[in-house]
């Protein structure tokens, strides 16, 4: 094969610059622990930057001898490397230049263009006159409305910019970026812009042996990598940092001190403990300066009382846990009851399944306000509704029913079931659309069987209905159960406190967010996070052990 | 030119227009037309010297509505024109999405927090010690005019309290910042309630010198016996309004030196087992954990314990109404708190001296007067000037009693945080034990038997 000059010299570079990025990649992990570069940065990271560039160090040394050999890994390596390098200038470019902070300054100026855009798009309407009234060219000459468009385009354009202030934005940006880091980053993206364009032309992929296939794998990739990136860096990285946390006494601000399982320690240290008598006080039989109470459970004359080194934690999982096994349910149930009439082919059934998926779309702030409302045991409508049942049925038959008068969120017996309610209400609606997809994938020709063979509604349903909906009721289930664990807005927002009347309400995440961001607790709060991780992922694995033993799924 | 061509180049450049419109200075906002009534009062301190170039230096605190919003724009405009050498900007902090603290402590964790903030009493403690705030006593003590004692001593004695020497005043090495404005209890007052039921009047009783508990359980039950629906009284569930009844009983949260709890006390006990008496035995309070705000502005409740803040909300419903001071309790005092917040300074500022001189022209008499004017608090600097202002910021008419909640001889406890030991943690023990005790789910005896066993692990052995 005969690789032309130009093509010769800019692989041989190209090899030189992977042995120089890979040296320089090493000098940096160096210069990181020995405290020349930087000794401000936390463990955590110098491990995390150790482990990145000592990867990228290895991987470019790797590629320089397969560019050597010509193989085309090398070549898919140097494209790799080069590529997050460049995101990775780009961004700290971006940030340096404080695009990222000017958010405001973008809604606050962009709105004032919005005008000029107005005329930006008057001369998109003259440029359209001017396809569509052919006649014209024979009265004004040859395209002099197109021309008088584009003019009217760019002027309205410019003017937009001046006015949003973009002018002023290319200033302080340029103004910006000529800080150290400012420059190294834009020599950055210009280095690894002109690596990634060197050995990604189609000449050095011949001269690489590249197939059509590596070609259309580096497009996959290329395409996949924002959302990928966006995983790794918003998901996936600051899941593993809160596994990281998890095992420090990190308070967010200075730097986390290692403390090993101590935090799951402290939330794991529970004592079960036998009274001598119902009534015993806690601190007569467990050690008080570690333990708490968190329940009894009494039986004749004696008891056994529940201690825990964080009572709250163990509160926090029960009403959790109560709130999953009524709000799941609750929300399950009524929805596919619902899917199943929503099916039907009454007239107006496309306005009640919209009617019903109203709920799921409300801002949750604003549902939970107007329940407040709703559940004021004074002024609220429903003891209000209720109070006028009463005195009807007290009037209508001479009872003497008395009002209950129920204190909805006050009470801690239906503090949680006022939440549970809400919940429910929300997410039947969600529900019950996806459970109308499912209906709507049952061949009809099961049903028309079953009638020939003399099936009733109720046998259709049990026999046909029910199975053929399996997948469908796993998914339901499954998600909302996640869902339902991770309880907090409604809590937050209806309650007040969140935590509720005698903690009534006080779910895991509420617990998490209270010790991370008031208590100062971060590492703490990690600990509480992957414990929920823990609880969740066992209650889905049930859940799919179940669903495994379902012939119908599995077929 | 190709029109492709153009539209690509056209659709580029929008594209850019957005990320660097998003460089550039926010636009300067507009200050309200409307005018605040400005207060006669001298500026009491001297502004630090301008240095030669302009510093940008970003402010925020918490405003309650787009009315104060308003009123700091147009301050820090006004604040801009005077500090030399300084361009300021304002951010209103929290949205509905974002609590204000959760917004604040993330940016100050990433080091995005502005120079100067606002942070409410009981958080200086957790800031001050994690070295989160700056400490300007330096600075302080080179500012001619600055005088600690120009404030309410409360929120002071936390301002000025050096954890290292557990020395509190003047001279302590330490300041955190400076008090934004304070506020206090009062009985907002549905006088038209007060009078059908033939009640007497609680202001006359005060100026008496007769408003005491058993008077004002006499107000509450005659107010109450009105309907099935009508309170005597309303409080919101959370350790302000409850902690007044256990203060003015001689009891408290703490000890004196704020070391450990004191919850467990028979004056606290009693204090306790008072509040108690009027949601379970006496049933004249709106129920415990029910916001009553709504019902009051339903007309339904005669007596609604709230805070200065209350009033712009009040002042829209459509019943006689004013205000008066708490009623005072065993120990001869209303038991009131002194609320405070203050301005502090992010230790990671490039500019402590600008944003220094920016804390103090926030706190002058005439910026706390601005504030003032709208009547959702009081200002903190002791100025007679201030509070003769304050008193003219009708209605309430009866403005005095919020004063008498906060003069030295009410002996009001000011808010503040646990310097050994951890605020929000105690918070956590306490309130729901506390409203065990109002919704009649524990005893008071069970209550003072165990709680603080666990109260108390929240401070540092």
């Amino acid at each position: 094969m005969v690789i032309n000059p130009r093509t010769e010299f800019l692989l041989k570079i190209s090899m030189v610059w992977r042995g120089i990025f890979s040296l320089l990649t090493f000098g940096v992990v160096i210069a990181l622990w020995s405290g020349i570069l930087t000794s401000e940065l936390a463990l955590w990271l110098k491990i995390l930057l150790t482990v990145i560039l000592i990867t990228a160090s290895i991987f470019s040394a790797i590629g320089a001898g397969q560019i050597y050999r010509r193989e085309h890994s090398g070549r898919m390596i140097s494209l790799v490397i080069d590529y997050l390098a460049f995101v990775a200038c780009s961004i700290i470019a971006l940030n340096t230049g404080e695009v990222f902070i000017g958010i405001d300054a973008l809604g606050e100026t962009f709105a004032s263009g919005l005008p000029y855009l107005g005329i930006v798009a008057m001369g998109y309407f003259l440029g359209v006159i001017d396809e569509y009234y052919t006649q014209k060219k024979q009265l004004w000459g040859e395209s002099s409305l197109k021309v008088v468009s584009r003019w009217v385009m760019l002027g309205g354009f410019v003017l937009f910019i001046f006015q949003v202030g973009a002018i002023d934005g290319i200033l302080y940006f340029l103004n910006k970026l000529t800080q150290p880091l400012g420059i190294l980053s834009v020599a950055g993206i210009a280095l690894f812009g002109f690596f990634m364009w060197a050995i990604g032309r189609s000449e050095s992929a011949v001269a690489m042996h590249s197939k059509t296939n590596h070609e259309q794998i580096l497009s996959g990739w290329l395409f996949l990598s924002p959302n990928l990136l966006g995983f790794l860096i918003f998901f996936a990285g600051p899941l593993v940092l809160s596994l990281y946390f998890s095992f420090t006494d990190s308070d967010a601000f200075s730097t986390p001190n290692w403390v090993g399982f101590a935090n799951y320690a402290k939330i794991l240290n529970i004592q079960l403990v036998s009274l001598a008598y119902p009534e015993q006080l806690a601190k007569e039989v467990v050690n008080i300066s570690v333990y708490d109470e968190v329940g009894r459970f009494t039986f004749g004359n004696s008891g056994i009382l529940f201690a825990a080194a964080d009572k709250y934690f163990w509160i926090a999982l029960r009403n959790t846990l109560s709130f999953v096994f009524l709000a799941v349910p609750l929300s399950v149930f009524p929805a596919l009851v619902l899917s199943n009439i929503l099916n039907s082919k009454l007239p107006g059934m496309k306005f009640y399944r919209a009617l019903y998926f109203m709920p799921s779309i409300a801002a949750i702030v604003g549902i939970s306000l107007v329940w407040q409302w709703l559940y004021n045991a004074t002024i609220g409508y429903i003891n209000y509704f209720i109070t006028l049942g009463i005195e009807f049925w007290n009037n209508l038959f001479n009872l003497a029913i008395i009002d209950p008068k129920i204190q909805w969120v006050s009470d801690e017996k239906t503090a949680l079931l006022a939440v549970v309610l809400i919940a429910a209400w929300q997410t039947m609606g969600f529900n019950t659309v996806l459970f109308l997809a499912g209906l709507q994938n049952i061949p009809g020709e099961l049903y028309e069987a079953a009638t020939v063979d003399g099936a009733g509604n109720w046998d259709k349903f049990w026999n046909i209905t029910l199975p053929m909906l399996a997948p469908t009721t796993f998914f339901v289930v499954s998600t909302t159960t996640i869902q339902a664990m991770q309880v907090f807005e409604q809590v937050f927002i209806l309650m007040n406190p969140p935590e509720g009347p005698n903690n009534s309400t006080i779910t895991l995440v509420l617990y998490l967010y209270r010790n991370g961001f008031q208590n100062f607790k971060q590492g703490y709060a990690s600990a509480i996070a992957w414990v929920l991780f823990i609880v969740i992922f066992g209650l889905t694995l049930v859940q799919f052990q179940q669903q495994r033993k379902s012939s119908i799924y599995e077929s | 030119m190709n029109k492709n061509l153009l539209f690509k180049v056209l659709s580029l450049l929008l594209v850019a227009s957005f990320a660097l419109t998003a460089c550039a200075p926010a636009a300067p906002t507009e200050a309200p037309a409307a005018e605040v009534p400005a207060v006669e009062a001298p500026v009491a301190t001297e502004v630090v010297a301008a240095p030669m170039e302009d510093v940008a230096i970003r402010w925020r605190t918490r405003p309650d509505n787009q009315e104060e919003i308003d009123v700091y724009t147009k301050i820090s405009g006004e604040l801009d024109t005077q500090l030399e050498g300084i361009t300021l900007t304002y951010e209103p902090g929290g949205t509905e999405s974002a609590n204000y603290q959760d917004q604040l402590k993330t940016e100050v964790a990433a080091g995005t927090a502005p120079d100067v903030f606002w942070i409410p009493g009981t958080d200086v403690a957790d800031f001050a010690t994690r070295g989160l705030i700056l400490n300007v006593s330096d600075l302080a003590a080179a500012t001619e005019g600055y005088k600690a004692d120009d404030f309410y001593a409360g929120p002071m004695y936390h301002l000025t309290y050096n954890p290292e020497t557990a020395a509190s005043g003047a001279d302590s090495g330490a300041l955190w910042g400076l008090p934004r404005d304070v506020s206090t209890f009062a009985l907002y007052l549905n006088l038209d309630l007060i009078n059908e039921a033939g009640a007497p009047d609680p202001r006359e009783l005060a100026k008496e010198g007769k408003w005491t508990w058993e008077a004002f359980l006499d107000v509450a039950q005659k107010t109450r016996a009105l309907g099935s629906d009508v309170y005597g009284y309303g409080a919101s569930a959370w350790w302000g309004p409850y902690g007044v009844w256990l203060n003015a009983a001689g009891g408290g949260f703490y000890n004196a030196d704020r070391t450990s709890c004191a919850l467990n006390t028979p004056e606290s006990l009693a204090g306790l087992d008072f509040q108690r008496s009027l949601y379970q035995d006496h049933d004249v309070a709106t129920p415990y954990g029910e916001d009553p705000e709504p019902v009051f502005r339903a007309g339904n409740v005669a007596m609604f314990q709230n805070g200065r803040w209350a009033t712009p909300g009040v002042r829209t419903v459509d019943f006689n109404w004013d205000v008066v001071e708490l009623p005072k309790g065993p120990s001869g005092t209303a038991g009131n708190w002194l609320f405070w917040g203050a301005y502090v300074i992010n230790a990671k500022t490039e500019h402590p001296a600008e944003a220094w001189a920016l804390v103090q022209a926030l706190t002058t008499a005439q910026t706390q007067g601005q504030i003032s004017a709208l009547g959702a608090n009081i200002p903190s600097r002791v100025s007679q000037e201030a509070l003769d202002a304050f008193l003219t910021f009708t209605p309430p008419t009866n403005n005095q009693a919020f004063l008498n909640g906060i003069a030295a001889d009410a002996n009001p406890t000011a808010e503040g945080p646990l310097w050994a030991g951890s605020w929000p943690e105690f918070s956590k023990v306490m309130d729901p034990a506390v409203q065990g005790v109002l919704t009649g789910a524990t005893t008071v005896e069970a209550f003072g038997a165990t709680i603080c066993d666990e109260a108390n692990k929240v401070f540092v052995k």
